[in-house]
């Protein structure tokens, strides 16, 4: 009972979150410069904080439709966490024209390789569309955008790109990925299992409350350097010297 | 199988990876000014005698007076950020993270410690978490008020 409070309150949690950060978003404007991350959070908000939640309501938790609804649009949201994670390595290569070509590539052969991997699996459980080959796919898909986006990070760091909203949005995207990736992992080994299955069901909602709130935190309160006002600095040097 | 524990032992490191990276990110502000000195002077902080220590000598001072140090500032830093200055009187989610974050390095001193490992890296951590906090205090207390003085006015015509 206490479980099924916490998750609802968690699931309550990152329905507010997202809308939020679509709000926030809008009020900003700069749709063009963040084109794909605003895309991304509308689609975010659309499935997982509208639709699922009708689909949950008109069909019930244990019906079949909700089960297929489930997967497919976290297919749906694991493609397109592949996109955003392609616009992120666009938007650090800006200035890098020859190395968005290599990273292009990568990122076409990444896609292909995880398609071949998932289909490969679907030839040995092709009876099992929905419960193997869609979990292997997801859990698949989340981890090469994590290995992507850990990439992504270390050439931030790498090239000293000075983009400190884009390096606050990437490790938000690594929490979300780490934590469905290990999730889908662990429930895939266990086939499943029960303690598996509750596992996932805390540690999904908690991962995805931790990207929203540092997205919302890169969106809203991202470093920036500001210069030295001299008025309060010397303000600040009087105040102590009569403190001590 | 071994494909899904691979993606297991390396996804739950990349997550602890990427909070730490989240917390760093957090402690790359930058202030307008170093807000943190009056704070430290007011309250008789230690972590930057403790930092200059290290910086200076490479190596922390002994371990039972770093652990009581680090400890008493973090206690005394973290009722001011509640308390000084802040009408909610309550944290806000990046400084209850930083807390955590602040605890969790704290562990690994004292586990550095036990295992005979160099403790620097982590006390310098520690002390960076400190500042901030100290920082975030001095910035509120600065734009705090008392009818039409700030905080430094305030003190100035004492």
């Amino acid at each position: 009972m206490t479980d099924q409070i916490l998750i609802h309150g968690l699931q309550y949690g990152i329905y507010v979150l997202e809308g939020a950060l679509c709000l926030l978003l809008a009020k900003q404007g700069a749709w063009r410069s963040r084109l794909g991350f605003c895309v991304y959070v509308t689609l975010l908000f659309v499935l997982d904080g509208v639709a699922r939640p009708a689909v949950l309501d008109h069909f019930g938790r244990t019906s079949m439709q909700f089960a297929y609804f489930y997967w497919l649009t976290d297919v749906a949201l694991a493609m397109g966490a592949f996109l955003l994670t392609c616009g992120f390595f666009r938007r650090a290569c800006a200035r890098e024209e020859k190395l968005w070509r290599f990273v292009r590539l990568l990122l076409i052969f990444v896609f292909v390789l995880v398609v071949a991997i998932s289909a490969l699996s679907l030839t040995r459980h092709y009876t099992q569309l929905y419960t193997v080959f869609i979990v292997e796919f997801s859990q698949n898909l989340y981890f090469s955008c994590l290995v992507l986006n850990t990439l992504l990070f270390v050439m931030i760091q790498q090239f000293a790109i000075e983009d400190d909203e884009l390096g606050l949005l990437v490790c938000g995207m690594g929490l979300q990925f780490a934590g469905e990736a290990a999730g889908l992992a662990l429930l895939h080994l266990t086939s499943g299992g029960d303690f598996a299955r509750e596992l996932f069901s805390f540690l999904n909602p908690i991962c995805t409350l931790g990207m929203l709130i540092t997205w919302i935190y890169a969106v809203t309160k991202t470093p920036q350097s500001v210069p030295v006002d001299s008025l309060a600095g010397k303000q600040t040097a009087l105040a102590e010297a009569v403190l001590e | 199988m071994f494909m899904a524990a691979l993606i297991l032992i390396l996804s739950t490191g990349l997550f602890f990876f990427y909070l730490q990276a989240v917390c760093q990110k957090i402690l790359r502000r930058q202030f307008s000014q170093e807000f943190f000195q009056s704070i430290v002077n007011a309250n008789r902080l230690e972590f930057p005698s403790v930092r200059k220590a290290i910086e200076d000598f490479g190596s922390p001072v002994e371990y039972p007076r770093l652990t009581l140090t680090l400890k008493c500032d973090f206690l005394a830093l973290t009722y001011l950020l509640k308390n000084a200055a802040n009408v909610n009187q309550r944290y806000s989610y990046e400084e209850r993270l930083l807390i955590v974050y602040f605890k969790l390095m704290f562990a690994s001193l004292v586990t550095r410690h036990w295992l005979k490992l160099r403790e620097t890296p982590a006390a310098l951590k520690l002390t960076a978490i400190l500042e901030y906090f100290a920082n975030v205090v001095g910035e509120r207390v600065n734009t705090v008020r008392f009818g039409n003085l700030t905080a430094s006015d305030y003190l100035l015509n004492l």
